[in-house]
């Protein structure tokens, strides 16, 4: 049972990360990045059902506050650089280099 | 009906809080909240002159309470198991919070930080801004809440409390990435790379926590280590779940091959953040890596060890090879920050028996300290050479530097000295101490790579040194900016602290070996 | 099935008072014609035109709701505490009363930097 609970985070937290490497708007990367967040999620609780114990569902709100506040902070920061250069691609983010 | 009320309703004991053993952290964390309350209240042009001291005083604050603490004697986990209060996370505390001390010495918002962050650069409202001599204080409580952040990450017990930390370490890091005065569109791109790969990082750290927990039943990093030797059948959560840990973490200290947004963050950083995250965030971050690879993950040892060793030469070589090829100081800097990332994985993995064990770590904290100063004073120094638009940042203006200024060009060649490892600067012993413990702990492969590699460095250091010492300035050259108290101070300190670490290391690798004696407590 | 006894009567309260409101508002309240109570319900503002492409909206947007979500959210703590206050005791409370006040902090600093205004 639990099996198919991890299939599925197994595959979220993929397209998350698969997400992250070939998108390129730094939003689209950014929500991707929130998808394996919420695949780990889908995990710890899948897991503290299997062992019959809390500590995965509790460890599950300690995320979902961080990643709020990854919103906040991250949003924050792309919202700047999309201001100033209007484009959010990550492209065009290429100043620092070798 | 009757048998759901008469179901014994299931207790739970209420949990004990250790306060004064956590006080360290409680104080900073405190310090932040009033800082936001300042910023929120106090009028503009007071407010550095409340944030200065009040983060300062936190600073040595928590700094006498983890004196007190170390002094005191006790040794256990605080807060029902989430924080661990022993001799290498009191040592590591200490260390994090006199290189925080010093780096915020080197803060000067007029200098370094943005005027106002929601500005856009080039536009008016910037002008406005910088007319009217706004300054965005709150860099202040920012690092606060980073420092405490690392106080956690690094004495975290269990793998949530560790994945807390990480987060209130990162995201002020973040934004403070973002907040240079000068060369804004730089800084903003640092703060979005560093913003984008570190969520990445802590996403893979996540789900590796999610993993374990899955195979132990437990985020408890001694429990996780009791679940290892019974057989469960899950060994392929505990695999991948490792693996998955070990990108997050090795991730934070800049290992190769997840090192590439270390220069392009150093780069683009505002030079305080930088000297903050070059020595804070690493001395935490090994802190971490040491946690959950001695004691959650100790006795899977001859599983990492193997890829360990590859990600420790990699680290080691790409740093010193990358590092010549610079043309950026701060990028200079930040490869020589990963290779000694490396130089410091050759010590994690140099483990054995217990005695074996106690050397190893007791190099560890012995090179965090030393190469934390070291990296700070390198830094002030940078802050110190400046043109008109700012900090001058590519290394041919530093030509010539020894004739124009002949004593800070000396310290600076110190503090690259130090770095390549040459006898009598801080870092030979450091280098010395941890290579040590790799030779008897088996890993002699590994130290032949590392004084290689050391070697290459060094080539790069000296042709630095060469540069401005042995070429003439240009006419336009930078000037030395030696205005600011706090900055002078800094470097004096680094440089006494290199010098008296290379002379004289027998107190601190004393404190070191007496840290490391009880090893981590489980 | 009586354990559920409660959970009809207060859904049936709902229905009750909801359908006892909508049906005496025609009768009792004023009768006031304006143009925007005949447009499309777009959460209560004057519903604007759809730009093209999907168009941009203004960050004012974005600031509020990421205040929503950053002090929704510090909620959920809320919810495991008060599931088992009872036993936790003075402690829990103690420290809940520490956690409400720090969000505290962080909401007088976004009312005195003015997030909160509109414009």
């Amino acid at each position: 049972m639990t099996t198919h609970y991890l299939v599925l985070s197994a595959l979220l937290f993929s397209i998350g990360a698969i997400g992250v490497l070939i998108r390129r708007n730094a939003i689209v990367v950014f929500m991707c990045v929130e998808l394996m967040l919420n695949a780990a999620n889908l995990a710890l609780v899948a897991f503290a059902r299997m062992h019959g114990n809390l500590d995965g569902q509790i460890i599950a709100f300690f995320v979902m506050v961080v990643a709020a506040a990854e919103v906040v902070v991250g949003l924050a920061i792309i919202v700047t650089i999309f201001r100033t250069r209007r484009s959010a691609s990550v492209d065009d983010v290429n100043l620092l280099k070798y | 009906m009757s048998t759901l009320l008469a179901a014994p309703p299931g207790t739970i004991p209420a949990p004990t809080i250790e306060y004064t053993q956590l006080a360290p952290m409680m104080l900073v964390f405190g310090a932040a909240i009033v800082g936001v309350l300042v910023e929120a209240f106090a009028p503009r042009h007071l407010r550095s002159a409340v944030h200065v001291p009040l983060t300062l005083l936190s600073l040595a604050g928590a700094f006498a309470l983890t004196i007190l603490l170390a002094v005191d004697g006790t040794r256990n986990v605080a807060a029902m198991g989430a924080v661990a209060v022993d001799g290498p996370s009191l040592f590591i505390h200490g260390t994090i919070l006199v290189l925080a001390f010093v780096s915020v010495l080197l803060f000067n918002e007029r200098l370094q930080f943005v005027s106002q962050a929601a500005s856009v650069p080039g536009s008016t409202e910037e002008e406005d801004s910088l007319e009217e001599g706004a300054v965005q204080t709150e860099v202040y409580p920012l690092a606060l809440f980073a420092i405490g952040g690392m106080l956690l990450f690094s004495a975290a017990n269990d793998l949530l409390a560790m994945f807390v930390g990480l987060e209130v370490m990162s995201l002020p890091l973040y934004l403070l990435c973002g907040l240079a005065r000068r060369r804004r569109l730089l800084s903003q791109e640092a703060a979005v790379k560093y913003f984008l790969l570190g969520a990445f990082s802590s996403a893979f750290f996540l789900y590796g926590m999610a993993l374990i927990y899955g195979f132990a039943g437990s985020v408890d990093l001694a429990k996780i280590n009791d679940a290892l030797g019974s057989a469960s059948g899950r060994d392929t959560l505990l695999y991948v779940g490792a693996a998955l840990l070990g990108v997050g973490l090795l991730f934070k200290i800049g290992a190769a091959p997840f090192q590439a947004w270390k220069p392009d963050v150093y780069q683009g950083a505002p030079t305080p953040i930088t000297a903050l995250m070059a020595s804070g965030t690493l001395v935490a971050a090994f802190g971490a890596v040491l946690r959950v690879f001695w004691v959650a993950l100790g006795n899977l040892d001859w599983d990492w060890r193997p890829v360990m060793w590859g990600v420790a030469i990699l680290t080691m070589v790409v740093g010193a090879i990358l590092a010549i090829t610079q043309t950026d100081i701060k990028r200079m800097l930040a490869y020589s920050s990963i290779a000694h990332a490396g130089f410091l994985l050759t010590g994690v993995i140099a483990t054995g028996g217990p005695a074996q064990n106690e050397e190893a770590l007791s190099g560890i904290l012995f090179y965090l300290v030393a190469y934390g100063f070291t990296t700070v004073g390198a830094f002030a120094v940078v802050t110190m050479v400046r043109d008109a638009g700012g900090e001058a940042g590519h290394l041919s203006r530093w030509a010539g530097l020894g004739k124009r200024s002949p004593l800070l060009a000396g310290v600076f060649a110190f503090f690259l000295l130090a770095f390549a490892g040459i006898p009598l600067t801080s870092g030979f012993f450091g280098k010395y101490a941890v290579f040590a413990a790799a030779v008897s702990g088996g890993a002699t492969p590994l130290v032949i790579v590392g004084v290689v590699s050391s070697a290459i460095a060094a080539f790069f250091y000296v042709r630095v040194i060469v540069l401005m010492f042995f070429s003439d300035p240009a006419p336009d050259g930078p000037t030395v900016d030696v205005s600011s108290m706090g900055t002078a101070a800094v470097v004096a300190v680094a440089a006494a602290a290199t010098v008296v670490l290379g002379v004289l290391p027998q107190p601190v690798l004393d404190l070191a070996d007496a840290a490391a004696h009880s090893l981590f407590v489980r | 099935m009586e354990l559920y006894a409660p959970i009809l009567v207060l859904g049936l309260l709902a229905a009750g008072f909801a359908i006892f409101s909508v049906g005496i508002a025609p009768f009792t309240g004023p009768k006031r014609w304006n143009r925007a109570k005949l447009d499309a319900y777009e959460c209560g503002i004057e519903p604007t035109r759809q730009p093209v492409g999907g168009g941009r909206f203004p960050l004012k947007y974005m600031i509020t709701a990421m205040l929503f979500i950053v002090f929704d959210i510090e909620i959920i703590f809320l919810y495991p505490w008060a599931v088992a206050f009872d036993q936790l005791g003075v402690f829990g409370l103690v420290e809940m009363v520490l956690f409400i006040l720090t969000v505290l902090v962080a909401y007088t600093y976004v009312w005195r930097r003015k997030g909160l205004d509109w414009d």
